[in-house]
């Protein structure tokens, strides 16, 4: 039984994968524990990084992780929009070219772009929104534009035979029939933003959020509680990653993406 | 020998070439295909093409549903909106969607249920809500997707598929039907299927006509009223050319071999003549 674990390609029951998957987190939890206990600390504790999650918990960790979740929602809503809209031209032949320039854009450096956005945007609050509205659609429509490109020809080619005109072809085929990958775009891409989020909250330090706690953190030099920030960064995007796919497959029941 | 009438003109081809980035992949391809008569009964027509792989049926079929321009010719067919009364409809030339088009994976719409598209299909026939509601579940019936009309296209079988598929161009209204290699990669109970539905089409209406391209040659002389033959033409030097154009036409009808029940020696004999056609092209 458990030589099928180690043999390449083979197919195991959910059961065991549950198995293993336990097993490689207790070995990583126990590696924790071992490689702290000595004098020599390379890394912090668990329990420095508890009593930085006790503090951080007293010190309304809760109000910071709801801002930092509320920027998001609010930049990822903007950028979401934009991105279909260009996704969508991009069929089009005059507008792709353009479309296709602005995902090249992903490649533009984050500093310069926060230079014009402060000379364009006044409060800090919307600087942050719209620093992270430019990147993650930059990002966001190069996944949409790779999703678009995929629909086979033949698709197409179903709809257009059933009389559809060119634009009900993009309306059914494109848009309504691609629905459940913009969610998936979002999934996919919600590392990047959450990555983005910590840095850009550094931009509004009265504002709060997980960024201005690790930020803070580091600067006195807390290591549990950058280890604890960490960890809950970490659970806060994979709950979003796990209510993502539950809504994908809520709304979509046809989606086996 | 089924008697039979030929009538007006259905289908006429003339011309036709199809270029991509400068190479030409069909060209000078002609033919004309009437409306069948065969008294006390309704039958449609059923057309077959066969030839070795990536000798242009793919091409020439998305030309026939109009999703292809033709570089040069042009494809004429029946004009049913403009028919009056029990003449025979107008020749137009066909456009984007007047043909209705089946590709060998049964493509569907991933995000409607079987129902709703049948509704999707009949959006642009001009009847009564309620009367549409009666055609789609009538046919679904017939066809035997009642239980899974409420079923998107990752919950059907294949040979559920193929029939929704199928269907789908059936209450478009259109009365041209192409599919481009159906029995490809089928089962002997789904290939069954897919014969039953071609019967239904060829009986539904006298203009009702099926264009099918296949690699199984005993299907295609059991199953159609006329074979043609596409590949490479031998050039002077004996040498075949590159670009894809129409060999041999086989009428069955003539040849008393078209809608037979039975699988005679003359089928037979007509398969090997055919085999030898394609070996040559």
């Amino acid at each position: 039984m458990i030589k099928s674990w180690f043999l390449p390609f083979e197919k195991i029951s959910s059961k065991h994968s549950a198995l293993i998957s336990s097993i490689w987190i207790v070995l990583l939890i126990s590696f924790w524990f071992i490689a702290t206990s000595g004098e020599k600390k390379l890394f912090p504790p668990p329990d420095l990084a508890w009593q930085g999650f006790k503090d951080l918990y007293s010190e309304g960790l809760v109000t910071h992780i709801i801002s930092s979740l509320w920027l998001c929602l609010q930049a990822t809503t903007i950028s979401i929009i934009f991105s279909l809209g260009f996704a969508y031209l991009s069929p089009i032949p005059i507008f792709k070219p353009v479309v296709a320039m602005l995902s090249r854009m992903r490649y533009l450096p984050l500093t310069g772009i926060t230079f014009y956005l402060a000379m364009v945007v006044s409060d800090a609050r919307s600087m942050q929104i719209w620093v992270l509205v430019i990147f993650m659609s930059l990002y966001f429509i190069t996944s949409l534009l790779s999703i678009i490109k995929n629909i086979p020809q033949e698709e197409l080619d179903h709809a257009r035979s059933l009389q559809c005109s060119r634009w009900e072809v993009l309306w059914e085929v494109v848009i309504k029939g691609r629905l459940d990958y913009v969610i998936e775009v979002l999934r996919q891409n919600l590392a990047i933003t959450w990555m983005m989020l910590v840095t850009v909250e550094s931009i509004l330090v009265a504002a709060g959020g997980l960024g201005v706690l690790i930020k803070n953190s580091d600067k006195f030099m807390n290591h549990g509680r950058i280890v604890a920030l960490q960890i809950v960064i970490l659970f806060v995007g994979l709950g979003i990653d796990i209510f993502l796919n539950f809504l994908r497959k809520t709304l979509f029941r046809y989606s086996k993406i | 020998m089924s008697y039979y009438e030929s009538d007006a003109s259905i289908l006429a081809v003339e011309n036709l070439s199809v270029q991509y980035d400068g190479k030409k992949i069909i060209q000078n391809i002609n033919f004309e295909e009437r409306d069948v008569i065969r008294s006390g009964r309704i039958q449609g027509q059923t057309i077959a093409f066969v030839g070795r792989s990536g000798r242009g049926k793919s091409t020439l079929f998305r030309s026939l549903a109009g999703l292809e321009r033709p570089t040069s010719g042009r494809i004429l067919i029946s004009d049913i909106k403009k028919q009056s009364g029990t003449e025979h409809p107008p020749f137009k030339e066909v456009e984007e969607g007047d043909v209705g088009f089946v590709n060998q994976n049964y493509m569907l719409f991933r995000h409607k249920t079987i129902y709703q598209a049948m509704e999707f299909a009949m959006r642009k026939i001009d009847k009564p809500s309620a009367e549409k509601q009666t055609i789609i579940t009538t046919h679904l019936k017939d066809w035997g997707l009642e239980d899974v009309k409420n079923q998107y296209p990752n919950e059907l079988s294949g040979g559920q598929r193929q029939r929704t598929a199928i269907l789908e161009q059936v209450l478009s209204s259109t009365n041209y039907i192409i599919l481009d290699e159906p029995f490809s990669g089928l089962d002997v109970g789904n290939i069954q299927n897919v014969k039953s539905a071609f019967k239904l089409i060829n009986r539904t209406h006298e203009l009702n006509t099926i264009i099918f391209c296949t690699h199984d040659i005993e299907l295609a002389v059991s199953m159609a009223d006329s074979i043609y033959v596409i590949g490479y033409p031998t050039m002077e030097n004996g040498r075949l050319e590159t670009i894809g154009t129409l060999i041999r036409k086989y009428d069955l009808k003539s040849k008393g071999l078209a809608w037979r029940d039975d699988y005679s020696s003359e089928h037979h004999d007509l398969v090997e003549k055919i085999k030898v056609d394609i070996l040559n092209s």
